[in-house]
């Protein structure tokens, strides 16, 4: 397995790299110029002609790629154009938040969806199940920014407007007197303003998650195997969690490998909303500001995140399923 | 601030259920003066920031546990705006506004302000004087102005800012501002260390500059080659100011923190009443709406139209309402033949209700604008700017048969004598609601005098691409928005020379209007400038180089706990330092 990890991860600095230097082609010469956020009748065409060469569009693209390339080998991503910090900060500080919800809200979706998706593989064609089913494709159908605004109005405005016990802040990722709380005060802080951004994301993936785990298991529980397990005077939880479940789990898992990238960079909207300050809503805030360096970093990572989401997926592929071994 | 506590205190009982421990916050600081903890962190790991971060602690601390005798002194404020502080505290490369507002304001300080009047008043210089040929001004600086590491703001620093902003290596984004200033050798002389002299050619605006350009600290970036003030760490990690409130703490993308600067001076109002200010980037107009009507901001910096109604029905926030700087305008490409005759661009302006769209897409928050002077400066004349071109579709009609514009074919489009159309497109940014609103409606008030329009969706950077694209040659309408200085200047938009210029979108040449172009800014009594600002905006209205829409209002919303806040066209956080929250609603 191990032997497999690494060949997977060496395997993939070329592809990084490939995607790379396309992003990086595709990005500088699209339509667009970064410094025409300074157009301004205050400023002259030699004071802008002076941006470019500070910020090294004065040289032509192919030898911006060697240098870009150069600092790239020295862990150096450059200067963003508009925060005026190095990449390398900027991601430092924003990845983290960008894991935290996303690694959250998938982990909600997986444990939610799986157990719904058991319950209702168990009672098909219950009422149980029905309901299930039609509240699942409510949530699997809803735009994510139209429920996270639902849960914005419901949570945070009609929830202090009605006075209610409980209501959540509706943005941010923790309050502005964050600095004075005790290391308890923090971890609930963070907590309730994880709630809303978390949850909303969790509930369309996780309705998606049901829908397979259900019909993968549907599958299996019919299978000899199960049959044999109930025969053995096994009783229904150890049938259904020890010994359906890990076989039905193995479509379900090519979902994590789909979805961790997916997360990382597909929560624009989500963080948008929440004003949760993540990578998805930097990479598209620099696009539109033509922020090569900030896009640049930022495609590397998700191209990494690919990488390694994919590569977790194939890991736990050996781990439900004992005939998969990677040696 | 009471806000966020329920949530805590709700998670607070789930979590002693669940955890068994207990916990609670400490609460934002009260009482005296105390440096906040998150300061000394700022930059950790960068020589620059650290170096500099423990002076300032160091100075500062030894204002700890003071506090004036006043009631009002105490509180914190959160502010929400859907942009950032971008380019942070750095004014060597700024020209963003809500960064600006945070430099003069906030955390760095200007020469002078501007009163209600827009007459320049004393700041961190306490006065100055003018040569009797307008050629020399020389500024006498304050002598008790503490950079927040405890150096004192002085006239090299003065001279400083100025070098570097006329050093071509720094593009300062604001170049323009001194091309009325000598910038060459003995343009600037430090007289002593609180009084510096500059030399100028005689303008009208010749103080302006002063009013827009925040001082920055020469001891801390003066050996910093020009070239690289961009990338500075000072400007976004750790800025250290002279202004009333010391910088705390940024965090990406998501807030900066301001606490009080203890050391302002008495002379300027000493200390600022609110112990702490945080500027929020919330991104979302239905959030930040959410977060204002629930106490989380104590600010909204500029709610939509539509959101208004709901702070007017709210208990808790007020509205405020002003006229502001910028008006949007359709802008005319005089160079596409349809375009080329004055008579067609003035029946497109008054065959548009534009009162009815302002009504309709700002909630009546504008005034139909007929120029570019705003109502509020005082060159602005009632007789011209309000009511010059009614609504009238029959005069309207009128001018377009005059110019030849006939509808020969009866398909409700006009034709001229060689058979062309008159029909055009209305080019506008995606994204922008009011400006899809305003072409829509156009497009189909115009039809009604058969004129036929296209309105065209474009990217914001295509759009501005093919607007300062020097041939001109790829739009014929475009809705924009444009910000009018306090020193007004319209030479880049309709003076001759400018015809081919990034900002030559209309193509119209006048030599009246050049005339006046080049004689208004040497013009420095303001008496003597009115009649002819007023021929002026004759002359545009006359022109119509635009069809200048509207001037919206700003409006803000604002909890009415908070006090003393003036807002107007000068900048939301024009009085920062003075706005106070009583005792009890803290």
């Amino acid at each position: 397995m191990r032997t497999f990890i690494v060949r997977r991860l060496l395997g993939a600095i070329p592809l990084v790299l490939g995607i790379a230097t396309i992003v990086f082609f595709v990005v500088n010469l699209a339509p667009g110029d970064p410094t025409l956020r300074f157009l301004n009748p205050n400023m002259s065409d030699a004071a802008i002609e002076q941006v470019r060469v500070n910020l090294g569009l004065d040289q032509p693209i192919h030898v911006r790629y060697v240098r870009w390339l150069g600092a790239l080998a020295h862990g150096d991503l450059g200067y963003s154009f508009t925060r005026n910090r190095p990449v390398l900060d900027i991601i430092k500080e924003i990845l983290p938040n960008t894991l935290l919800l996303s690694l959250t809200a998938i982990g909600g979706a997986f444990v939610l969806g799986i157990l719904l998706g058991i319950v209702q593989a168990v009672r098909q064609y219950s009422l149980l199940d029905s309901v299930a089913s039609i509240v699942g494709l409510f949530f699997y159908s809803m735009p994510s920014f139209w429920l996270a605004l639902m849960m914005v109005l419901v949570f945070s405005l009609f929830a202090y407007q009605g006075n209610w016990l409980i209501q959540f802040p509706p943005s941010g990722m923790q309050s502005v007197d964050y600095t004075f709380l005790s290391p308890v005060g923090k971890l609930q802080d963070r907590l309730a303003h994880l709630a809303l951004p978390a949850t909303s994301l969790s509930l369309v993936l996780a309705a998606g998650i049901a829908r397979f785990t259900r019909a993968s298991m549907l599958e299996v529980i019919r299978q000899d195997f199960v049959r044999t397990a109930r025969a053995k005077g096994l009783s229904e939880p150890v049938v259904i969690f020890k010994h359906a479940l890990r076989n039905g789990l193995i479509p379900v898992i090519t979902l994590l490998g789909l979805y961790l990238p997916f997360l990382f960079s597909g929560t624009v909207f989500i963080e948008t909303v929440f004003s949760w300050p993540g990578m998805g809503k930097l990479i598209v805030d620099a696009i539109q500001q033509r922020d090569y360096p900030v896009i640049m970093g930022g495609s590397l990572v998700f191209a990494n995140m690919v990488v390694v989401g994919n590569l977790v997926a194939d890991v736990l592929y050996a781990v439900v399923d004992p005939r998969i071994r990677y040696e | 601030m009471g806000h966020g506590r329920s949530t805590r205190s709700m998670l607070a009982m789930m979590t002693v259920l669940t955890l068994g421990a207990c916990g609670g916050d400490e609460g934002a600081p009260s009482g005296p003066w105390k440096l906040e903890a998150s300061l000394a962190e700022a930059g950790a790991g960068i020589p620059f920031c650290e170096a500099a971060t423990a002076r300032v602690s160091e100075f500062m601390s030894q204002f700890e546990g003071q506090m004036p005798p006043s009631d009002r002194y105490g509180g914190s404020v959160v502010v929400g705006d859907i942009g950032d502080i971008p380019e942070g505290m750095n004014n060597h490369v700024s020209q963003d506004y809500t960064s600006s507002q945070h430099q003069f304001f906030v955390n760095l300080m200007t020469l002078v302000q501007y009163d209600e009047d827009l007459n320049p008043i004393p700041y961190l210089a306490e006065s100055w004087e003018v040569s009797d040929d307008k050629t020399e001004i020389t500024f006498h600086i304050r002598n008790d102005v503490y950079w927040h590491d405890g150096e004192l703001t002085d006239a090299y620093d003065v001279a400083y800012t100025y070098n570097r902003a006329i050093d071509p290596e720094t593009a300062f984004p604001n170049s323009a501002y001194w091309t009325h200033y000598d910038q060459g050798p003995g343009g600037v002389e430090v007289v002593d260390s609180f009084t510096v002299k500059f030399r100028m050619r005689p303008h009208a605006d010749y103080i302006d500059p002063w009013r827009a350009t925040a001082i920055m600290p020469e001891h801390l970036l003066g050996d910093v080659p020009s070239s690289a003030l961009s990338q500075h760490p000072y400007g976004t990690v750790c800025p250290v100011g002279n202004g009333p409130f010391v910088f705390v703490e940024h965090r990406q993308d998501a807030s900066w923190t301001f606490q009080a600067n203890p050391a302002f001076p008495a002379g300027l109002g000493g200390r600022p009443y609110l112990d702490r200010y945080t500027h929020r980037k919330i991104t979302e107009t239905t959030t930040l709406l959410t977060d204002l009507l629930t106490e989380r901001l104590d600010v909204y910096i500029v709610p939509t139209p539509d959101q208004a109604q709901a702070i007017l029905d709210s208990d808790v926030v007020d509205l405020l309402q002003y006229p502001f700087r910028n008006y949007v305008l359709v802008g005319w490409n005089a160079r596409r033949p349809q375009l080329s005759d004055k008579r067609v661009r003035q029946a497109l302006t008054i065959g548009t209700n534009r009162q009815e769209i302002v009504d309709a897409l700002l909630q009546g928050y504008g005034t139909v604008a007929n120029g570019s002077v705003p109502p509020f400066h005082w060159a602005f004349d009632e007789s011209v700017g309000k009511n010059s071109m009614p609504y009238d579709q029959g005069a309207a009609r009128a001018l377009l048969e005059a110019a030849g514009w006939v509808d020969r074919d009866g398909d409700g489009v006009r034709e001229n004598a060689a058979g062309e159309r008159l029909s055009i497109s209305i080019k506008y940014n995606e994204g922008n609601d009011l400006r899809q609103g305003i072409a829509e409606i156009m497009q189909a008030q115009l039809a009604e005098i058969g004129v036929e329009v296209a309105p065209t969706v474009l990217e914001w950077g295509t759009l501005l691409g093919q607007l300062t694209d020097p041939t001109h040659s790829e739009y014929d309408g475009v809705v924009i928005s444009w910000v009018v200085e306090f020193k007004l200047d319209d030479t880049d938009l309709f003076h001759s020379d400018n015809f081919m210029g990034a900002y030559g979108w209309s193509g119209t040449r006048r030599p009246d209007i050049d005339r006046l172009l080049d004689q208004l800014p040497l013009v420095i009594d303001r008496e003597e400038a009115k009649p002819l600002w007023r021929e002026y905006q004759e002359l545009l209205v006359d022109e119509q180089p635009y069809t200048f829409f509207y001037f919206p209002d700003r409006l803000d919303g604002i909890n009415k706990r908070l006090r003393n806040v003036k807002m107007d066209a000068r900048g939301e956080w024009l009085n920062i330092k003075d706005w106070w929250i009583p005792a009890d609603q803290r």
